[in-house]
């Protein structure tokens, strides 16, 4: 469902976000400018009273709490941004209307930001907000209970003319494939949307693991940073021990191998042994088994993580290539019962349709895509 | 005299399990007296944290695991074996798992796969390596939310003495106990209890309840065993890579 909601947005954020408004489970948009009513998203799982997702913080938020072993606290509840739309990369700017996707991913988060500054916090966020003809609507994202403060984050400059794209280094935005790689990246496009790894209920792969809708619970255990993400009810288990050896070589898998260290406040995690299989986006950037990621969580104050990933695999890139974006304390507030806010479970496999919405819809027989595909 | 006779009762009972103890050195007995390390960051719990699997490959048949009733037989109401026959003879069309869903609880707890204990004061994190399967346990004093029902259930958990007590309940019927077709309602109410026996050892029991299904409660115990290797990692069991084709 996810994937073809993305696919429409690229076309026109505005039937996005209809077509949102319009399907069970997903939340009620909020009207563009943040203020949508407080629990919004009261649809998503059926529970009595609102989900109770709210917007940013009205105050300033202070430094990140520490654990008892003396580094930042990632504990909590985060929205995770959804990869933009037209992909990672920063569009063309002759390719105007491709930059919606922040605006219909944030209406569809639900419950509203009362008060939210939500042109700006869609601008951190969301690149797209501010973008060419086509874009979201300002403020559109602001249900998503951005961190308030984040205007200066790290990444804001992207929220600038460009409109869109999340790559950050090499300057131009995009991805420096090796011409064989960027024919291949392109025919994905053009012929293989279908192959798209979510879209069998697999998990992600990193980065695009930090990317995902519902948000996601992150713990502090000593020795380890746990994320558990609502959507494709996806893990990440990052060990925090500079000690910790990678495992063989030959092993290869959805969400890699991270090992994690310290940095001052900043978490370092080494992610290598990941599979061919995931994407960094909908639209067919791709990686290969060679890829390592070097991940950075910066905490930016008590709301605000930024999140930086470095990708090096000499076999596609002709240079290694990073992407900034934030991920903001999820302002949940308990159910209107009192209890507290809590992820839901996300049962994927059952009744997934999306295979056969790529493949049936454009007249071709729904099929197992990944390990089948001839 | 009387009492005479209780100390000597006293005494071959004493005799009775010292002798047990020895003929079964890692029974239960003898294993209640270990005292577990306590948690890095919450000292006042025993650290259930780690990489588990179960010793005995319960998932194939619960029975076999059962310790009460004594006849290791799951107390169906009537019909309930004819039930369990047909859903053994379709089990590769029934049984939810072979379509790669979630497993419900507690055979989450004791299938072929490894799982990972994460502790914290207010949630206890369980992570199974099949198909990225991830139950949260709520040690922050909350009921039940009256959810729907769900793959794994809700589950509140609190503290007796070193053993974690939890508290599930909220399930679907669509998940069976083992791969012998054994069954459920979703008035399915299991309480968990999680005991270390030992540096690398932990005995899981599950009391199983289901007035639609069941005439009485039952329980089973299943050892556990923890990987302690420095580099363990829970691995990833795909599980749909080899599902049959989306119909």
């Amino acid at each position: 469902m996810k994937k073809i909601l993305l696919m429409l947005a690229t076309v026109t954020t505005t039937a996005a976000v209809a077509l949102f408004m319009t399907l069970p489970g997903a939340g009620q948009a909020g009207p563009p400018g943040g203020g949508g009513p407080p629990g919004g998203g009261a649809a998503k799982g059926g529970r009595g009273g609102g989900r109770g997702r709210g917007g940013a913080p009205a105050e300033p938020a202070g430094p990140m709490p520490k654990t008892p072993d003396g580094h930042p606290d990632f504990s909590g509840f985060w929205n995770l941004p959804d990869p933009p739309a037209a992909g990672v990369e920063r569009p063309d700017a002759a390719a105007g209307g491709r930059g919606g996707g922040g605006g219909g991913r944030g209406g569809a988060k639900g419950g509203g930001a009362p008060g939210a500054p939500g042109g700006a916090d869609v601008a951190t966020i969301a690149p797209g907000g501010g973008g060419p003809p086509g874009g979201g609507p300002p403020g559109g994202g602001a249900a998503r209970g951005a961190g308030g403060p984040g205007g200066g984050a790290p990444g804001g400059g992207r929220a600038g003319g460009g409109g869109g794209g999340w790559v950050v280094d090499p300057p131009d935005g995009k991805i420096p494939y090796t011409p064989e790689a960027r024919a291949k990246q392109q025919d994905i496009l053009a012929n293989h949307l279908a192959d798209e790894p979510e879209l069998n209920c697999y998990e992600s792969g990193v980065p695009h693991a930090e990317a995902n809708r519902f948000g996601a619970q992150i713990l502090m255990t000593p020795g380890y940073m746990v994320q558990l993400t609502e959507f494709l009810h996806a893990v990440r288990i990052i060990p925090i021990d500079p000690n910790r050896k990678h495992i063989d070589a030959k092993y290869h898998l959805f969400q890699g191998d991270p090992i994690a260290h310290w940095e001052g406040d900043t978490l370092v995690v080494d992610t290598t042994n990941q599979n061919n299989k995931t994407w960094f986006d909908l639209v067919g950037n791709f990686k290969t088994e060679n890829l390592h990621v070097t991940e950075k969580f910066i905490p930016q104050d008590a709301n605000t993580i930024v999140y930086e990933s470095t990708m090096h695999d000499p076999t596609i890139y002709t240079r290694d290539w990073s992407m900034r974006w934030n991920l903001t304390r999820d302002m949940a507030r308990p159910n209107s019962d009192g209890h507290p806010h809590e992820l839901m479970e996300f049962g994927c496999i059952e009744g997934n349709r999306d295979v056969q919405h790529y493949t049936e819809d454009k007249g071709g027989k729904a099929k197992q895509v990944l390990g089948k595909k001839q | 005299m009387q009492q005479s006779e209780v100390t000597r009762t006293l005494t071959n009972c004493m005799m009775t399990a010292a002798a047990a103890a020895f003929l079964f050195a890692g029974s239960t007995a003898w294993a209640q007296k270990y005292t577990a390390p306590r948690a890095a960051w919450d000292s006042s719990h025993p650290d259930l944290s780690g990489i588990w699997q179960a010793k005995a490959n319960a998932g194939d048949d619960i029975e076999k695991s059962i310790v009460d009733p004594s006849n290791k037989k799951i107390p169906y109401l009537p019909g309930g074996a004819a039930k369990v026959k047909a859903n053994a003879a379709a089990k590769a069309k029934l049984d939810t798992m072979a379509k790669c869903y979630m497993p419900g609880v507690p055979r989450m707890m004791y299938m072929n796969y490894p799982f990972q204990i994460f502790m914290t004061p207010k949630y206890i994190p369980i992570v199974s390596e099949y198909s990225h399967t991830y139950r949260i346990i709520y040690m922050d004093g909350s009921e039940h939310a009256g959810y729907i029902p769900l793959w794994l259930g809700d589950s509140r958990g609190h503290w007796d003495g070193d053993t974690l007590v939890v508290d599930v309940v909220s399930f679907n019927d669509q998940t069976w106990l083992d791969k012998a077709g054994n069954y459920h309602s979703d008035q399915l109410h299991v309480v968990e209890r999680y005991t270390r026996t030992g540096p690398t050892t932990m005995t899981y029991e599950a009391t199983i309840s289901d007035p639609k299904v069941y005439s009485k409660d039952w329980k089973i115990s299943v050892p556990l065993t923890l990987d302690n290797k420095p580099n363990a990692r829970l691995m990833e069991y795909e599980c749909q890579e080899l599902a049959p084709a989306v119909e």
